[in-house]
């Protein structure tokens, strides 16, 4: 009786009327002992568990507090070497670690069963980090850099990386964009690497002593500057390293980071300045950085060392168990860890403002609102270059192995890489003046000067002679206009095409199929209509596939709406008075449906309402001169998601409005010669531009620098590129020429 | 548009100009043309400037390579001919003009398609090959380009005479904007690219002897 009362207790409280009878209960019993030895073993092993995980946890809590101790001496240091002055940093004194009581104390601990979940506990830090300014888009982003990262460099899940980074992003996190500000991550970062090796050796062996260990880092961090020394071009240091294999393999992960450590740095400073002279910048903060740091290290390292040896005592949990804790760790203990840090890192982060006063606020007024276009915040090359700084604790788990093989975005690529001429289209007689590409396909359409359209398909290529490109044979010729072709516009589903000319009229086609025979018959059924109601040549066309609506700019002064399958197509017209001069382009307002934006040759860009035609905000940028062309604009573009707007000069400028204020947000020399033609890529990340210097330039939306040019036309008069298109959802890019060709990057 | 401030002229047609003022800018002297395209701005800018002086857009500049000029010249040719396509392809369909005929004695064959197709086809070719060599043009023309310039003057008119005996009303309203068909027959004269018995259509009748071999029923 007493083995059923036993047996009773261990059987959840539900269950007790499991057995109706002693009798029903004698039969069971006899199966059960070894259920019952099951449930012992399984208590001890969850009890022995729980300790392991609680030792862990502490263990974490005194490395992180060890190096955050760290980090706020060296920063003492610094400041000591930069300004002179003692940096008051409020506590500095040593984490202590004698007794269970005094780190109960210091780190809130949440019961085993507490409704404080790991999740809710990262939610928590999201909310923080939300605070601080990073969406969840840009976390997501650089969490998955992060992890390519380290699965690169080191495939132990780490909860000391992860902590620390979340360290550094509430820290230094928010947007640096002074120099001060580069140096700062950069010491943070390095500190992460610290930490990588510091946990690599903790796991590599658990007998090595701690004082090794710290040679170990020490030794790699010297290496590690001294590499920087040397990419810099400075004399090396005193050569005291070691053959040590840990320390050389310490040494490639960091080669493999200080490279990207050096993007990071010049990422900022790119951002920061003016497109153009970035390049000067890009050296001198690593300089600095590294040359102040120097005597700090060691000072550091023997700090490091005595410490350590002070608290000798604690014992570390084997490398085994370590690793099994790790493994189970995420689930339901984590949270006390980031509470805690949470808690300690907020502090510095605070003190930091305080005695860098104006860094925060000197921060560069963003040029370019954020908010809207998920992507364009950041353009895939800065995170890549600035991950390492700002790296994400949200998503950067313990445990998740899965997670470490996840797959970049296929995108990145497709933007990351250097655009090369592949195709060549070359049937044009005379200047192409406008192109457009399909929706899907790798099918464009151009209109030339020649009185025609063409249709080319990508996918039918000619062997070009001894050239890389391909030669691309038409598909099909679109006759209809009486005069130059001047403008294009491709419905968003691809079916249907309209082109504007000299002639006034406004023709609108049914495209053929990409697989047409370009010698097959005469298709007279592919003219679908004419708009006619312009007096003069029609330069502009845009296409909204929202209300499938059209929109046309003409020489006689008028933008007219249309919604082409209407008998009376014409809806709207705007500028009937030429109040603002004669319209040049013209272009759907990306983040508002209901706007239109127009160019004008007297300089101004209006918004209109499309409903009311009235205008809405002017964003002008006139300069006063006598040349009345130099204020020409020769193109608008909308931003596919934000409310930007984009405008190409006559006098080589790019312009960049806010559509909200009409305030210009940026200016700049873009060109040699005046820039004819804009696109920006289906993301919004990037800008391409043509300009009759015979170029064409890519441009990164977020920092305004150029990040490609190409020179792809050749000049008829003093004309040379028309047109640049981006593929809406392939990685295509496309320019037109006053030479009568057409080309097509990949 | 044309900026006339003391500084240099830049010609060019921004967007927003006028049809009237589309090339609106002074002519220019083909020793100043630096660009890589001068013998095709040099011809358009001649036709421009009056498209009934034939002899003076025939007139190569002193020092060109012929074989570029001729070529330039048709790539003229075609692109000009889009607009007579333009205007033919109104009445031109293929059931009213199911073979590509000049009269009832010719009837040109295409050799790709060995059934007669219409007129389009061979524009279509004409224009394919004029595109194809076009890199060709830059400096000088390979001997066997020019070669096929012949094959192409061909085709060309074949459209002419198609045009003239068929469309007739067509092709004399677009001949007295263009005098194209007056330029091309004395263009192959003048470098004989085609035998005369080929020029069908009676035009500068004083050169044309033989062409009273059609029969005028158009």
């Amino acid at each position: 009786m007493s083995a059923q009362g036993l047996f009773l207790l261990a059987l959840p409280g539900g269950h007790k009327d499991w057995f109706k009878s002693s009798k029903e209960f004698s039969t069971k019993l006899t199966k059960t002992p070894f259920v019952f030895i099951c449930f012992q073993a399984r208590i001890a092993f969850l009890q022995g568990e729980r300790k392991g995980q609680e030792n862990l946890k502490k263990d974490l809590v005194r490395r992180i507090k060890m190096l955050e101790y760290a980090l706020k001496q060296e920063r003492a240091k610094y400041h000591k070497l930069k300004y002179g002055t003692e940096l008051n940093q409020g506590d500095l004194k040593m984490p202590t670690f004698e007794s269970e009581e005094t780190k109960d104390t210091e780190v809130p601990t949440v019961p085993q069963n507490s409704q404080l979940t790991w999740k809710q506990g990262r939610q928590l830090l999201r909310q923080y980090l939300q605070e601080v300014g990073y969406t969840d888009t840009i976390l997501d982003v650089r969490s998955q850099r992060v992890r390519s990262l380290l699965g690169l460099s080191n495939s132990e899940p780490n909860g000391s990386v992860e902590t620390k980074n979340l360290e550094q992003i509430l820290n230094g996190g928010e947007s640096p964009s002074s120099k001060q500000k580069g140096q700062e991550i950069k010491r943070n970062s390095g500190d992460v690497l610290e930490t990588f090796n510091f946990l690599e050796n903790a796991d590599d062996s658990d007998e090595e002593e701690e004082s090794d260990m710290i040679e170990d880092i020490a030794e790699g961090k010297e290496k590690h500057r001294i590499n920087k020394k040397h990419k810099i071009g400075n004399e090396g240091l005193a050569a005291d390293l070691t053959d040590d294999p840990d320390t050389e393999e310490a040494l490639k992960e960091f080669d493999f980071l200080v490279t990207a450590e050096d993007g990071e740095g010049a990422g900022e400073a790119r951002s920061s300045g003016d497109g153009t002279e970035w390049d000067k910048d890009d050296l001198s903060p690593a300089t600095e950085v590294w040359d102040v740091d120097q005597g700090l290290i060691s000072k550091l390292k023997e700090q490091y060392k005595k410490e350590r040896k002070g608290k000798k005592g604690v014992k570390r949990v084997n490398r085994t168990k370590l690793h099994d804790m790790i493994a189970d760790l995420g689930d339901d203990e984590l949270p006390h860890i980031p509470s805690g840090i949470i808690n300690q890192s907020r502090s510095p982060s605070s003190r930091m403002t305080d005695h860098e006063g104006a860094r925060a606020e000197e921060a560069e007024p963003i040029t370019f609102p954020s908010g809207g276009g998920k992507s364009f915040i950041m353009g895939s090359d800065d995170v890549l270059l600035s991950v390492l700084g700002l790296g994400d604790l949200a998503d950067l788990t313990v445990t998740n192995d899965a997670d470490y093989s996840y797959d970049l975005p296929a995108n990145k690529d497709a933007f990351r890489k250097t655009w090369n001429p592949k195709y060549t289209l070359r049937s044009h007689f005379d200047g192409v003046r406008a192109l457009a590409f399909h929706p899907v396909e790798p099918v464009l359409v151009t209109a030339s000067e020649d009185h025609t359209l063409k249709l080319w398909n990508l996918q039918k290529t000619v062997p070009a002679k001894k050239s890389a490109s391909l030669d691309v044979e038409p598909i099909y010729t679109f006759r209809a206009h009486i005069g130059p072709v001047l403008s294009l516009a491709i419905s968003s589903n691809g079916e249907q095409c309209f082109s504007g000319g000299v002639d006034a009229t406004i023709q609108w086609w049914n495209m053929p199929s990409p697989n047409v025979d370009p010698y097959d018959t005469y298709e007279p059924n592919v003219l679908a209509g004419t708009l006619i109601a312009h007096t003069d040549a029609v330069w502009g066309l845009a296409y909204s596939g929202i209300k499938n609506h059209l929109l046309s700019c003409s020489a006689d002064g008028t933008i007219r709406l249309w919604n082409p399958p209407e008998k009376m197509p014409c809806i709207c017209t705007y500028n009937g008075e030429k109040e603002h001069g004669i319209p040049t382009s013209v272009d759907f307002i990306g983040c508002d449906p209901a706007h239109m934006v127009t160019s004008f040759n007297t300089g101004s860009t209006v918004i209109y309402d499309l409903e009311t035609s009235q205008s809405v905000v002017m964003l002008s940028s006139q300069i006063e001169s006598g040349v009345q062309s130099n204020n020409h604009i020769n193109r608008v573009v909308s931003h596919p998601t934000l409310p930007v707007t984009i405008t190409a000069h006559e006098d080589r400028h790019i312009k960049f409005f806010d559509n909200k204020t009409g305030k210009m947000i940026h200016s700049m020399v873009a060109h040699l010669d005046a820039v004819t033609s804009l696109a920006v890529d289906p993301n919004g990340i990037y800008l391409m531009s043509g300009s009759h210097d015979c170029s064409i330039r890519l441009w990164n939306l977020d920092s305004k620098t150029c990040v490609q040019e190409i020179t792809a036309h050749r000049k008829k008069l003093d004309e040379s590129i028309y047109d640049v298109a981006f593929h809406p959802s392939k990685a295509y890019i496309a320019s037109a020429g006053a030479d009568a060709l057409a080309k097509v990057f990949v | 548009m044309v900026m006339a401030e003391g500084t240099a002229v830049l010609r060019r047609n921004r967007p927003g100009t006028k049809a009237q003022d589309f090339y609106s800018w002074p002519d220019e002297s083909f020793e100043e043309m630096d660009s890589t395209l001068a013998v095709q701005q040099y011809i358009q800018q001649n036709i421009r400037a009056d498209c009934s002086n034939i002899d003076k857009i025939l007139e190569p500049p002193e020092g060109q390579d012929e074989g570029v000029w001729k070529y330039e010249h048709l790539r003229q040719f075609c692109l000009e001919l889009n607009g007579l396509a333009v205007k033919l392809q109104s009445e031109c369909h293929p059931d009213t003009c199911t073979q590509m005929t000049a009269t009832e004695q010719w009837i040109f064959l295409c050799a790709a398609h060995k059934t007669p197709k219409e007129v389009w086809i061979y524009f279509v070719k004409s224009c394919n090959f004029m595109g194809q060599h076009y890199r060709l043009s830059k400096v000088s023309i390979k001997e066997s380009s020019v070669a096929k310039l012949g094959s192409v003057c061909r085709r060309i008119y074949r459209i002419f005479s198609h045009a003239y005996f068929h469309h007739r009303q067509i092709f004399d309203e677009y001949e007295n904007e263009t005098f194209l068909c007056h330029r091309f027959t004395k263009f192959v004269m003048k470098y004989n690219l085609m035998s005369k018995d080929n020029l069908i259509v009676p035009i500068l009748e004083e050169e044309v002897q033989n062409s009273v071999a059609g029969e005028s029923e158009a």
